[in-house]
Formats: structure tokens, C-alpha cells, sequence
């Protein structure tokens, strides 16, 4: 047997549909011709042509079936079962009109019998939940049918083929429905037309009594009638759209009105659909599941945006710290992308809160160096170099406060910068540097507009470039707390934790600026600054590119103070990139670790000729608190050859990160 | 006068056929579903198993099956009767066991002739 096509109905169901059909024609053919034997008399004509009228009924009922569902049909659609059970009322109104008089007859076992005929005529056409077919409203026996028969379509041609193509070919989910009518008829009507469909129904008879129900109890339906005393249907749909929770519940609207405007009306108030009485069942029945369709694929897209919304504020208390690793449980437990992501999610965050505890604990020890470093008497540094004093106002705008130090590259100031009422610092560049030359001072500014585009929480950020009365100056953002070389040359050798804080702090700065193109060029604890936090700043990016220009061997000591950060590559003049800064990040951690440089000599040129041939002493073998693993990291970014140091700053960082 | 096992869930379907069996001339008994229709023809011979195939328990294409397998009931002729009118049930009736098959609405006088058919049969053998 093949398999029902898509929109018939099954296998089972057609079976089913044909029993039920045929079972009452079974039992009026049996009992009918069971009587006609026994009213052979003369004076049993009229028992006799009623009974023949009910068997002529009884074939014709049996001729439409056998047409729309012949024995080899198995393609047979829900809306071709309903039009069949509506030609049958014909029939079963002629039966039960033509046994109608033999009610009356005094023979009580004969009556039995037409009573039972006509209790099997009630039941033709009904067919029960599995086939879905709403049957017709039965009237008591011997009382006339309120409303005319139905029209009679040829039996085999579907009365609604637009339904029948659409939702009413469609399998019905059973749905909680509300039906609100105060004429009880109709609610009855309603009541078993859905009930057959295999829906839950609670019928209320007012208005009132259906928000009450609303209130009480979800519904995935409501069918409101238009017309009804007190509270009508308008104002009943007003207050369902207007309460949250019963909003999102859809509302088709019944009415004897089926004028334009009180359609537009319910169509505006919020009802789904709106459907005319008498109401044709098969619309009805399309409509309706249409309409709860709707409702499913609309509640499973909240459900689906709720759990989406669940993963945004898991990804937002990441950032703020509050996440709690496993709290996406439910969401991670689903089968589908979003799940997947969930799971991903959760893993990941679960790295994040690891590794911001390690690097908590390793920033509390850098902390702590710094709270003694700032105990400490602090040296009176770069007086000599000053050039701006104290409560002068520069540039028009910059009101210098202190001046924080002097290196090779220039004089910084803290300042206060009275347009943006806050504190920046200034960094007044040596004259000696440009010589009047515009292509470094066009070359500054160039690398002062590259420098700007780093914005990390590792990175000094710069503001701004500018001359004034012949004198070039960068201004930035002033970190209140004091360089790295301020802090070892107060504590010495700092902590292996407070070490690998200012490594991966620094790490992930190059990262950062690499990844916009900018290399430092003048990594060195002079240019590290720490603030109270531990957090460390690295500044000047773009500056040191100005050494560049003077020979390093004769000025060396002039303008970058000591080639000991400088990489080999560096130091000769060759193609630098950002693996030099990772040479000098290896010689920063190697003097955190060790309190020493890996080179020492008495004059730049010694240093230099050391740092081109020497190979350093391992920190591990100076520093026994040192691991290994860190050890051998720091002699690697020492090699001579960039390729044989760490690729990138980011690998470093990670590196530096599981390394704690 | 041959006696009858009319195996039928449905109560009117039941004393209908029942009735005019009767003024036929045969001796009717009945069970109302599948597994008492087994036990009853066990327990008695009857000439001839009239058997609704859409019975509660068990169906009648199984209660057909067993009465086959069981040695006593092994030849007793069974018609098997059918509401659904689809093509493949008669085969499906005969694969199951049953010497004939009829539809519903029952025309009386041509089940009588498959009835006699299959008696006559059993009678002259």
C-alpha cells in the first residue's frame, strides 16, 4: 500500500472515515429491509412506502459515498471528508421525514425498530475526531431544523478548494479555545464542532465571564461573537489586547454583522480573523488552525529571542564580572545553534574568569611593590633639564604643574589643560632631535597621528601634537603612579607574580599597537608606567622613532640613554619590526626577574659588541624562584635572530598567561 | 439447522444481522469482541464464523489468524465483514485466514449465497 499523499488523510484515518460512513448505512439498509419483510399485508402499504422512501434515501447516501471514496482512493483530503459528511444530511433529512409517521404506529416492537433506524440516521455523515470532520448540528428527533438545509454540492467535488489546498488539509493541533457567545446554541454548536476536532473548549457566556477566564487560565484561542448584551465583543477585544498577558493571545471575531466597517473595526481592535455568520465550518476550521499556526511559530520565536537575550546578559556579566560559570545551563542543554553557542560561551568564560583570577593575584603583588616603592623618599629627578616652570601656561592652554622627568627624547610635565578642565601630560621634545629639520618634524607628526589610533587600557593614549615658540610637544593622557624603573630602582628584583603582570599587561599593549601597524622601537622601564591598580601603561609609541636619525654608536648615550633594550637587529640599522619589541619586552622581564640586564659592560660600545655575540645567562640560573618554562621564554625573546623569538605579541601574551 | 458464531462490537449491527439471520433459519450466537469470539469457538463447534473485522481486544484479522492456528477451530469456514470497503481488504482477509469476505452495508441475500456456499462445502466434504 503506498503511503497517503502530503494533506490526506492517513491510512488509518481513511479507514476509519469509511467505517463510520458506512456503519449506520449498514444498520438503516438491515432494519429497513427487515421490516419491509414483515409488512406484506394490504393494510401495510404506508408502513411500506415509508420504509422503501428510507431504503431510496439509504442508497442514494450509499451512492455519494461510494462515489467520492471508491475502494482503491487513498488520496482523500480532510475538506473532500467534510464535504461528503455535508451532501449526507440530504439523505438522513429524507430518512428521518419519511420514518418521521411510523413513530406513531402502536406497535411497540416495529417502533423499536424505526427508532433504531432513525438513531443510525442521526449518525450518517457524523464522523468522530480521527478524521476531523465537524458534523452537522443534530436536532432532537421530530423537531424542525432551525436553520435550511445545506446547500448540496456535487458529492465528489471539495465545496472549498481553497481550503482544502490550505490550512484546512493540514493536521489540527490540539489547542486550549475559548468561545464566547451569549446565545447557547451557538455555543453548543461551536463547543462540539471543535471538540470533534480534538481541541480543549471552555465556552463562556458573557463578556465579562471571559476575561475572568482569561485571567484565570492560558488559552491559545479565543472565538468572540460581535453582538452580545453589556460588555460586546469590541470592547471585550479592547481589554484582551490591552492586558500583557493576555496580548500576544489571537482573537477571531464572530458576527452576524459583516459589514466593512466592523470588520476594519476588529481587525484594528487586534483580532487575528474575522469570520461572518453562519459560519461555513471548513473556514472556520482553516482559519482557526491558521491562526493557532501563527500563535505556535510566534511563541516559538519569543521563546528562541528570550534565550538569545539570555546569552547577551550572560556575555554582559562576563564584562562586568558577575557571570557565573554553568548559569546558561538550559540554554546550553539545547540541541541546536544556539545551544552549541551556549556551551562555546560557557567554556570560554570559564577561561576568562581563571585567567582574571591569576592575573588578579599576580596584580596584587605588583601592587603591593608599588604601595613600597611609593614609600619611599622619592630621588628629585630632571630638575636640570627643565625648561618650563611651575604655574606657567603654556601653549596658551597648559598650566604646568610638576615636572615628572627627563629622558633621552625630552622633558615631561604634568599639566593641567584648562579647555578640558583635566590633567594631561606634556612631553616637550629636545630640540637637538629635529635640528630644524621639517621631515622629522613632519615624520613626528605622522607617527603622533598612528600613535593616536592605539586605544587600549595598556597604552598611554596621545592627544595631541604641537609647536609653540619653536618647541614640538605631544601631550597625552597623564597616568597618576610611577614608571618601572622608578619601581626597581626602589625595590630591585620584583615577585614572579608581579613580573608576569607587567610581561602580560605589556605583551598584550604590542599586540594592540602591532595590530594597528605601530612599533614601539623604545621598549624600556622608563617608558612602562604602573598606577596605583598595577595597571601598566606603556607610553611614547611613535617618539622613539626620531633616534632612528642619530647614529646610535657616537650619541648613544645623548639620546636613548643605553642601548640595552635595543635589539641586535635595532642596533645595526636593519629592517625592525615588531619582534624588536619583543626583544626589549624580553629584557624588561629579564631585569624584573633578575634585578640585572642580561648585558652589562662599562661603555655603550662594549654593551653593544657584548649584546651582538654574548648569549644571556638564563634568569632560572640567577633567580631559582624563577620556572623554567618562564626562564627559557625570556633567553628566547633574547635571540639574536627575530625568527627564532615568539612570532607575535599576542602569542606571547597567551604564553605569558598560562605561564601563571 | 446451522449454527452461527456472529462476531460484532456494534450493538444495532449485531441484532440486526442477528435477527434476520434467525428468519433465515440459522441458529445465531454472538460475541461482542475479538477475544471472546475466540474463546466461544473453542469452546463449541458452530458450522460457520461471521467475524467484524474492526473489533475491540483483538481485531478480527487476529482473531482469524487464531482460530487458524488452533487445531479445533482449524475448519470452520469464517467470513470476514467490513465497514472500510477498501481495495486489498478481501486479500488481506483470505491472507488472514478467512474463506470469504463481504462489505458492509450487508446485502442480506448475498451474503446468504457466500454462507450456503461455504456450508455446502464443509457439509459435502
Amino acid at each position: 500500500m503506498t503511503a497517503p499523499a502530503a494533506g490526506t488523510l492517513t491510512v488509518q484515518a481513511l479507514s476509519q472515515l469509511r467505517h463510520e460512513l458506512r456503519t449506520p448505512i449498514n444498520q438503516i439498509i438491515g432494519y429497513c429491509e427487515m421490516l419491509l419483510e414483515d409488512a406484506g399485508g394490504p393494510e401495510q402499504v404506508g408502513r411500506r412506502g415509508a420504509l422503501e422512501e428510507a431504503l431510496a434515501a439509504v442508497r442514494d447516501a450509499l451512492g455519494r459515498i461510494d462515489q467520492a471514496l471508491p475502494p482503491g482512493r487513498s488520496d482523500v483530503r480532510p475538506a473532500e471528508a467534510e464535504t461528503l459528511s455535508d451532501t449526507l444530511q440530504v439523505p438522513r433529512e429524507r430518512i428521518l421525514r419519511a420514518t418521521e409517521s411510523l413513530l406513531g404506529d402502536g406497535e411497540r416492537a416495529f417502533v423499536a425498530d424505526v427508532r433504531k433506524i432513525r438513531s443510525a440516521a442521526e449518525r450518517l455523515g457524523v464522523v468522530g475526531p480521527a478524521v476531523a470532520t465537524p458534523p452537522r448540528a443534530t436536532p432532537a428527533p421530530g423537531t424542525p431544523r432551525s436553520s435550511p438545509p445545506p446547500p448540496t454540492p456535487a458529492p465528489s467535488a471539495p465545496s472549498h478548494p481553497a481550503a482544502a489546498a490550505g490550512a484546512a488539509s493540514a493536521p489540527t493541533t490540539p489547542a486550549r479555545i475559548l468561545v464566547v457567545d451569549d446565545i447557547e446554541d451557538n455555543r453548543a454548536v461551536l463547543d462540539r464542532r471543535l471538540a470533534r476536532q480534538g481541541h480543549a473548549v471552555t465556552c463562556a457566556s458573557s463578556g465579562g465571564a471571559a476575561l475572568e477566564l482569561l485571567a484565570a487560565q492560558p488559552f491559545d484561542l479565543v472565538l468572540l461573537d460581535v453582538m452580545m448584551p453589556e460588555l460586546d465583543g469590541f470592547a471585550v477585544l479592547e481589554r484582551i489586547k490591552a492586558s500583557p498577558a493576555t496580548r500576544d493571545v489571537p482573537v477571531i471575531m464572530i458576527s452576524a454583522l459583516d459589514d466593512m466597517a466592523s470588520v476594519v473595526r476588529c481587525i484594528e481592535g487586534g483580532a487575528e480573523d474575522y469570520l461572518p455568520k453562519p459560519f461555513d465550518p471548513v473556514l472556520l476550521k482553516a482559519r482557526i488552525g491558521a491562526c493557532l499556526e501563527k500563535k505556535r511559530l510566534r511563541d516559538r520565536e519569543l521563546a528562541y529571542l528570550a534565550e538569545v537575550e539570555r546569552l547577551m546578559a550572560a556575555a554582559r556579566e562576563v564584562e562586568t564580572g558577575e557571570y557565573r560559570i554553568g548559569a546558561l545551563a538550559e540554554v546550553t542543554a539545547r540541541g541546536d545553534e544556539l545551544g552549541r553557542l551556549a556551551r562555546v560561551f560557557d567554556g570560554m568564560a570559564a577561561g576568562v574568569k581563571a585567567r582574571e583570577e591569576r592575573l588578579q593575584g599576580q596584580l596584587h603583588d605588583l601592587r603591593r611593590e608599588i604601595a613600597a616603592a611609593q614609600a619611599a623618599p622619592a630621588a628629585e629627578e630632571g630638575a636640570g633639564a627643565t625648561r618650563l616652570v611651575t604655574g606657567q601656561v603654556f601653549a596658551g592652554r597648559y598650566e604646568i604643574l610638576k615636572t615628572l622627568g627627563a629622558g633621552g627624547m625630552g622633558v615631561v610635565y604634568r599639566a593641567r589643560d584648562r579647555e578640558l578642565g583635566e590633567d594631561v601630560a606634556i612631553k616637550l621634545v629636545h630640540a637637538e632631535l629635529l635640528h630644524g629639520d621639517e621631515t622629522a618634524v613632519q615624520r613626528l607628526k605622522a607617527e603622533t597621528r598612528l600613535a593616536r589610533r592605539i586605544s587600549h587600557r595598556n597604552v598611554v593614549r596621545t592627544h595631541h601634537f604641537g609647536e609653540c615658540d619653536g618647541a614640538y610637544y605631544v601631550t597625552m593622557e597623564f597616568v597618576e603612579g610611577m614608571t618601572l624603573r622608578q619601581l626597581m630602582d626602589t625595590r630591585g628584583r620584583l615577585g614572579v607574580p608581579a613580573a608576569l603582570a607587567i610581561g602580560t599587561q605589556l605583551a598584550e599593549a604590542l599586540e594592540v599597537a602591532h595590530g594597528q601597524g605601530v612599533i614601539h622601537r623604545d621598549i624600556k622601564p622608563q617608558n612602562l608606567l604602573l598606577d596605583a591598580a598595577g595597571v601598566l601603561k606603556v607610553m611614547d609609541f611613535g617618539i622613539a622613532r626620531l633616534a632612528e636619525h642619530t647614529t646610535v654608536l657616537t650619541q648613544a648615550g645623548m639620546i636613548v640613554g643605553t642601548p640595552a633594550y635595543m635589539a641586535p637587529e635595532q642596533l645595526l640599522g636593519e629592517d625592525v619590526d615588531g619582534r624588536s619589541d619583543l626583544y626589549a619586552a624580553g629584557v624588561v622581564l629579564y631585569e624584573c626577574l633578575t634585578g640585572r640586564l642580561p648585558f652589562a659592560a662599562q661603555s655603550p660600545i662594549s654593551l653593544i659588541a657584548k649584546l651582538l655575540r654574548d648569549d644571556p645567562v638564563p634568569p632560572a640560573d640567577l633567580n631559582p624562584e624563577i620556572p623554567r618554562p618562564l626562564s627559557a621564554l625570556i633567553v628566547q625573546l633574547l635571540a639574536k635572530k627575530p625568527e627564532e623569538r615568539a612570532a607575535t605579541a599576542g602569542g606571547l601574551s597567551r604564553v605569558l598567561a598560562s605561564l601563571g | 439447522m446451522p449454527k452461527i458464531l456472529l462476531v460484532e462490537d456494534n450493538e444495532m449491527n449485531r441484532d440486526m444481522l442477528s435477527r434476520r439471520l434467525q428468519r433465515k433459519g440459522f441458529e445465531v450466537e454472538m460475541a461482542t469482541d475479538g477475544r471472546q469470539g475466540v474463546t466461544m469457538a473453542q469452546a463449541a463447534p458452530y458450522d460457520l464464523i461471521l467475524m467484524d473485522m474492526s473489533l475491540p481486544e483483538i481485531d478480527g484479522w487476529e482473531a482469524a489468524r487464531q482460530l487458524r492456528a488452533a487445531p479445533s477451530t482449524q475448519q470452520v469456514p469464517i467470513i470476514a465483514l467490513t465497514a472500510h470497503a477498501m481495495s486489498g481488504d478481501r486479500e488481506k482477509a483470505i491472507e488472514a485466514g478467512c474463506d470469504d469476505y463481504d462489505t458492509k452495508p450487508i446485502e442480506l441475500e448475498r451474503l446468504l449465497g457466500k454462507m450456503r456456499a461455504l456450508l455446502d462445502r464443509n457439509g459435502g466434504a
